[in-house]
């Protein structure tokens, strides 16, 4: 499938006023996201990240490499036709009202005036502001304001979704609500680019992540597999005396006891699966066996500590 | 045009929810009350008996004597014609000068060019929104003070209503390059001083002549009359505004006021702030 965003050897170096001093954004970025993705942008202050939206988005200009969003370069202005964008701080004019905004942006995106009032309405009460349509925006909570920037983004129908801290000041049922919006999004084969520090709304939205560290993709890969303990599992079976630990134990597992459940270390499925035949031989239940997962967190810390970078960690830096 | 009609859209709704559409025309309409109320004509039998302009006798040679209303109207609106030049100028800037350091404010910038527009359309677009809204004060005044002079005499002077598009033109010329000091400054308060300042400078350089035979050295006279070439020609289109408006007065002075030369020269110059400008849009990076 051709994807909806194409990133190779994107580098970004930005030069002081006089030219005196330099500085590496990007470094060499390669990453795509096909249609109906949801693809998460990750990595600390000054990784890079806001540099790599600028730049498909054609607000910043990339020293070397190439940006493709729908198959366009992004220095084509109809590159952006069918691109929705919410930066983070974003500052919709305060003295338009909600309809306005999504009309005024909506001509801008070459939408027509009846199209704009039909969607306007329809994703106003999507987000649950039907009832401020009318008034002005400076009234607004930050959760309202930023509601707003996101159907804002998604007036005119888009097939990539640029998206910097989209949560951001929004309550929890309100994240619940725009990560099923974004769901929706995809479902319909939109390419969705996360920008975000929430960790676990990343975690919780997108199907695959790039973590980017001093300007490089130090991994990239799908989130299942980055936060994959190696060969744990945790298993809850009962009885879990310690005649069938010791078992599991003879036959080379390592074997930890937490919390009414146990850690087991293998050699693979196989080898779980002997450790299962065990238990039941032995007339015990399973009732949950599962693989160990760390965080997302626990991976973005682990790289961005790391001294070196790993790069090409899961997938050589591409995905 | 759906960029230019969505973007007037908002630079007209701008201008009222900051409260600059209705002090401009709060403004404008202070003067057309002070104006309506300061003329008392004392007209039997259809002529003009006497008149007063803010409770002064009008005179002319010396002493009171009969004017034909014509003849008054003209005197009048060509002395107003050069004060609406400034007010009307000066306010424009003032109402316009925020369009671009305001949509460069970060956070409001990307959310305009992530739309499939090209800056230069974007630009372009506030641009003319910009000429639109002081379009639309300098007929407010033009056109009401006419009514009013229409009203209190039944005399309409043409003239005087066409020489808005004079005040408009050097308008124009005025916002590119308040456009183009927006772009690269980013800054409101700077765009107006430098606004300003080009307009006050370019009244000083009407001595242009003069101001060369003083200085000592060659170059600098060079300089004076380069810059007076290049820079607009304030001076002499306040002239033009208001030898047109009283052209049937005295019509040998169009001849000489009303010449291609400040209009080219301003123009060009317009035209060349608002396409550095426009260059300069297209190179940033935001």
């Amino acid at each position: 499938m051709t994807p909806l965003i194409e990133v190779t050897g994107l580098r970004k170096v930005y030069r002081s006023a006089l030219g005196q001093s330099r500085v590496t954004a990007l470094d060499g970025i390669d990453f795509t996201v096909g249609p109906g993705e949801l693809f998460g942008l990750l990595g600390p202050n000054g990784a890079g990240k806001t540099t790599t939206v600028k730049i498909l988005l054609g607000l910043t200009r990339a020293t070397e490499g190439s940006a493709r969003v729908s198959g366009l370069p992004v220095s084509d202005p109809e590159s952006r036709r069918r691109v929705g964008y919410l930066p983070e701080g974003h500052r919709i004019p305060g003295y338009l009202t909600a309809r306005q905004t999504l009309s005024i942006f909506g001509r801008m995106s070459g939408m027509e005036t009846a199209d704009i009032r039909r969607r306007s309405a329809e994703l106003l009460e999507q987000v649950g502001l039907g009832q401020w349509g009318d008034m002005r925006v400076k009234k607004f909570s930050k959760g309202m304001t930023q509601r707003l920037g996101l159907i804002c983004a998604l007036i005119h129908s888009p097939n990539v979704l640029l998206l910097d801290e989209p949560t951001d000041g929004v309550d929890p049922v309100g994240r619940r609500e725009i990560r099923d919006l974004l769901r929706a999004e995809a479902s319909r084969g939109t390419a969705v680019l996360l920008n975000s520090h929430l960790l676990s709304e990343i975690e919780l939205t997108c199907d695959r992540v790039a973590v980017l560290r001093k300007g490089k993709v130090a991994v990239a890969g799908r989130i299942a597999d980055l936060t994959r303990k190696g060969e744990q599992y945790k298993m809850i079976a009962s009885p879990m005396d310690d005649a069938l630990l010791a078992a599991f134990r003879e036959s080379g597992a390592a074997v930890e006891r937490v919390n009414g459940h146990v850690i087991l270390s293998v050699d693979g499925v196989q080898h779980l699966n002997a450790l299962v035949d065990k238990l039941r031989a032995g007339g015990g239940m399973l009732s949950e066996l599962s693989p160990v997962r760390s965080t997302l967190e626990d991976v973005f810390v682990d790289l961005v500590r790391a001294s070196d970078v790993q790069v090409g960690g899961m997938e050589e830096g591409r995905s | 045009m759906k960029l230019m009609w969505a973007s007037m859209e908002d630079v007209w709704r701008e201008a009222a929810a900051r409260w600059t559409l209705i002090a401009y025309f709060f403004l404008s309409s202070i003067f057309l009350i002070i104006f309506a109320s300061a003329i008392n004509l004392d007209i039997v039998d259809g002529t003009l008996a006497g008149a007063k302009l803010f409770g002064q006798e009008v005179q002319m040679g010396g002493g009171p004597q009969e004017l034909s209303i014509e003849r008054l109207v003209l005197g009048f609106e060509t002395g107003f014609s050069a004060i609406l030049y400034f007010l009307c100028t000066f306010m424009a800037i003032f109402a316009t000068a925020h369009l671009v350091p305001r949509l460069q404010e970060k956070g409001t910038i990307d959310l305009y060019l992530s739309r499939p527009v090209s800056r230069f359309s974007l630009l372009i677009s506030r641009y003319f929104a910009g000429v639109l809204l002081a379009a639309s004060n300098v007929i407010y005044l033009l056109g009401a003070i006419s009514l009013i002079v229409g009203w209190k005499t039944g005399v309409m002077n043409v003239r005087f209503l066409l020489a808005g598009a004079i005040i408009l033109f050097v308008i124009a010329t005025l916002l590119a390059f308040a456009f183009l000091i927006g772009v690269v400054t980013s800054s409101t308060a700077v765009s107006i001083m430098a606004t300003y300042g080009l307009f006050f400078f370019a009244l000083m350089l009407v001595a242009h002549e003069r101001i060369e035979a003083a200085v000592s050295k060659e170059w600098q006279a060079t300089l004076i009359n380069t810059l007076y070439w290049i820079i607009p020609k304030t001076a002499e289109l306040g002239q033009a505004v208001v030898a047109y408006v009283g052209a049937e007065m005295v019509p040998e002075r169009i001849a000489s006021v009303l010449t291609p030369a400040p209009f080219l020269t301003t123009a060009a110059f317009g035209i060349g702030c608002f396409a550095l400008a426009s260059w300069f849009f297209q190179r940033k990076e935001f």
